[in-house]
């Protein structure tokens, strides 16, 4: 693993294996990072409550092309193939580590009980990229809008990048509202994604925004002269244009 | 036990649905000590991540005899109650078994330590095997991290406890030394099938699913380790003789018939 590879992070609103079957270009596009022809991806499944189908979708995804490991939280007494021993080592020696969907409130507790969040931050530095979808990109924030249980809340994510978040934009008529009204009430000013588009960080400076469908968008959403302001981000489409005209 | 009774926890060293899917007796057990003619049941499958085939067993042993209904802490549930709402209604709250780090912090995360202190309070029947038993106590050892290890819980019950002394005999050795040494009080172990009634603070009783199993309680006196076996009383068969605080007859009575209308 090369020394100087910056910090970077690719925040999906959704997408990726787990939400988009037979669509791999968020995923190609995260493997494009690592740098490496055969990267080596850990999956961490906790939001999802190390999910066995979510881990097995991860495998027929990863595994061909890439060294794919897992780590589980929830059965560290009986490994299940899951690496056990010094997670903290093994973490580090990722060039990517993806971070499915589910809960980020569980996410983040559990992590903090293993001491993750402290690993993850420490992975990050070294330049292993950090992904995610949903409650994989939410906990990288240092404010995330969530909607798990009851109406939509602000909770506080590991805080690598000094945003808030919010995603599935396109998915909840209400968390849009929800997120605007949010930030107008003093929640910090940060990024919405929608299903298919990505915000890719390198450090705490967004670099670029992809897509994995044409229409997919994600904005800038900030208070401004009273008000708060949505601005729609410039995407890059990752798949055949042809196809954004069909 | 009705709601608005004695704070009650039944704490079981391992068994029940998740473990013993052909022996019912520490779940009908639980549902004895609770007075309502369907009893809510509601499951916890935190520490084990929400795993699909343990909430299926869950409903398979009781949906018969409750209005049995579980919280997701990982997938959406689809409703806008909030975790207040759904945890105070309940005359029973069922801890599965799995990690007990998760569980607390994930509890913690969500709040819901507190809400499942105050539906104790209330007297709703908290019970559980393995990390769901281990969590009211003070102490438990788990495995979560691999190797067993010594862990702090609620501290709902005075004491530690330790789990499958009998089927993970690993643990018993970590949690003896533990309470030998005063790093945690001393308290009870207790093998597969073996369960502990609470009322309020107090041990009052001990059941068995099985036959042979027992109890132990060990505490440290002057650096040394005091310990005795408590022989349970044996759910099943011999349940009535031994004076149960089984569900009244109109109770079954009422159960049963629910029970051949949801299979009609």
């Amino acid at each position: 693993m090369s020394q100087t590879r910056p910090p970077q992070i690719v925040a999906f609103g959704g997408g990726g294996f787990s939400m988009e079957a037979g669509n791999p270009l968020l995923d190609d596009y995260v493997l494009s990072l690592a740098g490496r022809e055969r990267p080596r991806v850990c999956f961490v499944p906790t939001a999802s409550g190390d999910a066995d189908h979510y881990i097995v979708r991860f495998y027929r995804t990863f595994a061909a092309r890439c060294d794919a490991t897992h780590i589980s939280l929830f059965r560290r007494d009986r490994s299940a193939g899951s690496v056990d021993g010094d997670l903290e080592a093994h973490l580090l020696a990722q060039d990517v580590v993806y971070v499915g969907g589910g809960s980020v409130v569980s996410l983040l507790g559990a992590w903090r009980a293993h001491g993750l969040d402290r690993v993850l931050k420490a992975a990050w530095r070294r330049g292993v990229v950090l992904c995610g979808l949903s409650a994989g990109s939410l906990c990288w924030f240092s404010e995330a809008v969530t909607a798990f249980h009851g109406p939509p809340t602000v909770v506080r994510g590991l805080g690598l990048l000094p945003f808030s978040n919010c995603v599935h934009y396109d998915g909840e008529p209400a968390r849009r509202a929800e997120y605007r009204r949010f930030v107008g009430d003093g929640v910090r000013p940060g990024f919405a994604a929608e299903d298919g588009a990505a915000l890719h960080f390198v450090g705490r400076e967004l670099r670029r925004v992809v897509s994995s469908r044409p229409r997919a968008r994600a904005y800038r959403v900030e208070p401004a002269g009273g008000e708060v302001v949505e601005t729609p981000l410039a995407t890059s489409f990752l798949g055949q244009t042809q196809l954004a005209a069909a | 036990m009705p709601r608005g009774g004695d704070p009650t926890i039944l704490a079981m060293g391992g068994g029940g649905f998740t473990m013993e899917p052909d022996n019912p007796a520490l779940d009908d057990y639980l549902l004895s000590l609770v007075a309502a003619p369907e009893p809510r049941v509601l499951f916890l499958p935190t520490a084990s991540g929400d795993p699909t085939a343990q909430i299926a067993a869950f409903y398979g042993r009781y949906s018969r005899c409750a209005a049995a209904t579980h919280l997701s802490l990982f997938r959406r549930h689809g409703s806008a109650r909030s975790l207040a709402d759904i945890v105070l209604e309940q005359d029973a709250i069922y801890v599965g078994g799995g990690s007990m780090r998760n569980l607390l912090a994930i509890w913690a995360a969500h709040g819901l330590d507190e809400l499942l202190v105050e539906a104790w309070r209330r007297g709703i029947v908290l019970a559980g095997p393995s990390a769901g038993a281990m969590c009211w106590f003070e102490a438990g050892v788990t495995r979560s991290g691999g190797p067993p290890e010594v862990i702090a819980g609620l501290g709902l019950l005075r004491g530690s406890f330790s789990v499958h002394a009998d089927g993970e005999p690993e643990r018993l050795p970590v949690w003896l030394a533990a309470v030998r040494d005063g790093r945690i009080p001393g308290g009870w172990a207790a093998d597969d099938g073996v369960a502990l009634l609470f009322s309020g603070r107090r041990m009052g009783r001990v059941v068995s699913s099985r036959p042979g199993a027992a109890a132990l309680r060990a505490d440290a006196v002057a650096g040394d380790l005091v310990r005795h076996r408590i022989e349970p009383e044996l759910l099943g068969a011999a349940e009535d003789a031994l004076g149960a605080r089984a569900a009244p007859d109109d109770v079954r009575e009422l159960r049963e018939l629910r029970r051949a209308m949801r299979r009609g």
